[in-house]
């Protein structure tokens, strides 16, 4: 593997995107801009290294954005309905986004059903229920969740800091743990894991319950972040977080990627994001250069493999 | 074989269930109102079904009710197939909040052959393509344009001559956000009050949080942020909040409940209420009237007020 080629060149993209919006933009190349962008990638981070587990067994999980929503929907609901805490309010979304990624691992491994149709009827599904359960309305939380997002150390805030922290343990665990190298030899070849006589399927169902409760964490940072819970939150959040995995040199077909790629996966589309809304450009323009800059990241990244792979 | 027979039996089961209840369904003589409409996903479209069903239990000797919607407001061709499945189950009056304001003219063209009453809401049809199509449809609903023109004129009564301000779009394709902007700049304009930069933001809370937070790192002197609805106007007050620029004001439009408590307290300086529950039912009164009567009468405009802490005491 030559991982830190990948992390360079990565990195190298994220240097070059910052320099580009520096020149085209007045105010871009600031503390307030890094500050902003640091501020706003914590769920995607989170997520971000879930998903980097899914697409390492080979698998994907389509349902992330829409646990968002719904896990967002439950922490609000619980303050403001139910008149709980934080801490119950946290702990029933991250509880219910483990029950989606259960439900999404159990189904796909009882059924062998591709996890790709598995989760789409999750993304259904979750959002449906999320719709329900608020009946649409956004709710304003205010600052029983705000407290969760305004604590900064060194003027960063302290999800950001966390979802670094989350980052560096996802890492370990993938390449230093039974578990994690498991998943990778399951998206390398499962017939082989098999063979040698290491069933699979618990490792795959305890990958999508890691996915599902991180996208409940997500939920709850988007809810600290915003101050409001809305119904719509997360809705397309799962392709942009497949983006940024795969921006990060994980591969769709399992068994090679690292969390920290993905980390700057996250970053590349968010700093793309932030420059973009700075330089004034409308909706089609961002849509069209986000696309043309995710497929070219893919590209670029398969073509350097096959020339290492070739020497 | 036997295997196969399951699945196959299920699917004729329901199948006949569904024609039976289609069968029984059908009602005597009150007419049959359906009320078509966009993504029930959205607080506001919820409301307005919500307000059409409540009046129809009120009333429910005047009419039966059908309403329908979309998953989400881009499936327009779903909108038609929908506008046609009532043609084919004989309404006597649809009532339509179009997903796209030119491509929903040919099945509303088509209900009127039928012989339906069809009455448009929420999203005026384009003009442009009913004159082409030489079709009427009467419209009942607010000017959004004039709602937003009341929001921005009170905000520029706060800010003075060459202040910065900047607009967070709807989607580029509503025609409402498309107004709503237009209110906003026709406000500004008179007021000599420079539009710093406008964008689109989806509609979204999450979506407007990180574009209001990239405007205010990119333009120091913004006084204030123009939201084409309050979802967006929420993702705007955390932005300011976050880069801790107390001073930019920040407006909405459409009054959900979740501002209420920021409009009191001045976080968001103003918003527009077009009253959604009452927007569906506005066009049903109108169907049952035109069915009455058998006129083919013009437009009618429903009121949009203006929302401030004063108004909410």
């Amino acid at each position: 593997m030559n991982g830190r080629g990948e992390m360079l060149a990565l990195l190298g993209v994220l240097v070059g995107l910052v320099a580009a919006f520096s020149l085209a933009t007045e105010r871009f190349f600031s503390l307030a801009t890094f500050r902003t962008i640091a501020n706003q990638v914590p769920e995607g981070v989170i997520v971000a290294v879930g998903l980097t587990f899914v697409l390492m067994i080979a698998g994907i999980d389509l349902s992330v954005g829409s646990v968002l929503g719904l896990a967002s929907a439950v922490l609000g609901l619980a303050i403001l309905r139910l008149g709980g805490g934080l801490l119950l309010g946290g702990l029933l979304a991250v509880l219910t986004g483990l029950a989606c990624g259960a439900l999404n691992g159990l189904l796909t491994v009882r059924f062998a059903v591709p996890s790709f149709i598995v989760t789409l009827g999750m993304l259904e599904a979750a959002r449906g229920a999320t719709y329900l359960i608020t009946r649409s309305q956004t709710q304003y939380v205010g600052a029983r969740v705000e407290t969760l997002a305004e604590g900064a150390v060194l003027g960063l805030s302290v999800p950001f800091l966390a979802a670094v922290g989350l980052v560096a343990l996802g890492q370990f665990v993938l390449s230093r743990t039974v578990f994690g190298r498991y998943a990778v030899a399951i998206g390398a070849n499962e017939e082989a894991v098999r063979l040698s006589g290491i069933d699979p399927r618990p490792v795959k169902v305890a990958v999508f319950m890691l996915a599902g409760a991180l996208a409940g964490l997500a939920g709850i940072v988007n809810t600290a972040r915003l101050g409001a819970a809305d119904p719509n939150a997360g809705i397309g959040f799962e392709l942009q977080a497949i983006a940024a995995v795969v921006v990060g040199g994980t591969s769709l077909m399992g068994g090679r990627g690292s969390v920290v790629g993905s980390f700057l996966g996250v970053l590349v589309i968010a700093v793309l994001a932030s420059g973009l809304a700075q330089a004034g450009a409308q909706e089609p323009t961002k849509r069209l250069v986000t696309g043309v800059v995710i497929a070219g990241a893919a590209i670029a990244d398969a073509l350097r493999r096959r020339r290492w792979s070739e020497k | 074989m036997t295997k196969m027979r399951g699945p196959y039996l299920c699917v004729s089961l329901g199948l006949g269930l569904l024609l039976l209840a289609c069968g029984t369904a059908r009602a005597p003589e009150k007419p049959r109102v359906a009320l078509v409409m966009k993504s029930l996903a959205n607080e506001f479209f919820k409301t307005m079904e919500d307000g059409a069903r409540a009046h129809q239990q009120a009333h429910p000797a005047d009419y039966d009710l059908l309403a329908t919607g979309i998953k989400d407001e881009q499936d327009v061709a779903g909108q038609a197939r929908l506008v046609e499945q009532m043609i084919a189950q004989g309404v006597s009056a649809i009532v339509i909040a179009p997903a796209d304001s030119q491509a929903l003219v040919s099945a509303c063209k088509k209900a009127q052959e039928a012989g339906i009453v069809v009455v448009n809401i929420d999203n005026k049809l384009d003009a442009g393509v009913l004159a082409e199509r030489k079709a009427q449809v009467p419209f009942v609903g607010p000017d959004n344009r004039k709602g937003a023109r009341a929001v921005g004129a009170y905000l520029a009564r706060r800010l003075k001559k060459g202040d910065k301000v900047a607009i967070l779009e709807g989607l580029p394709n509503a025609f409402n956000g498309v107004e709503r902007k237009r209110g906003f700049e026709e406000a500004l304009e008179a007021a000599g009050i420079v539009v710093a930069a406008s964008q689109s933001a989806g509609w979204e809370t999450g979506k407007a949080n990180q574009v209001a937070a990239a405007l205010l790192t990119e333009i120091p002197d913004l006084e204030a942020l123009l939201c084409a609805n309050d979802s967006m106007a929420l993702g705007a007050v955390a932005a300011r909040k976050a880069a801790g620029r107390s001073g930019v004001r920040v407006v909405g439009f459409d009054n959900i409940g979740a501002v209420r408590e920021l409009v009191k307290d001045g976080r968001i300086l103003a918003t527009a209420d077009q009253h959604a529950d009452r927007l569906a039912v506005y066009g049903i009164e109108y169907a049952l009237e035109m069915l009455k009567t058998g006129g083919r009468p013009g437009d009618r405009e429903t009121p949009v007020d203006l929302i401030t802490a004063e108004t909410l005491e």
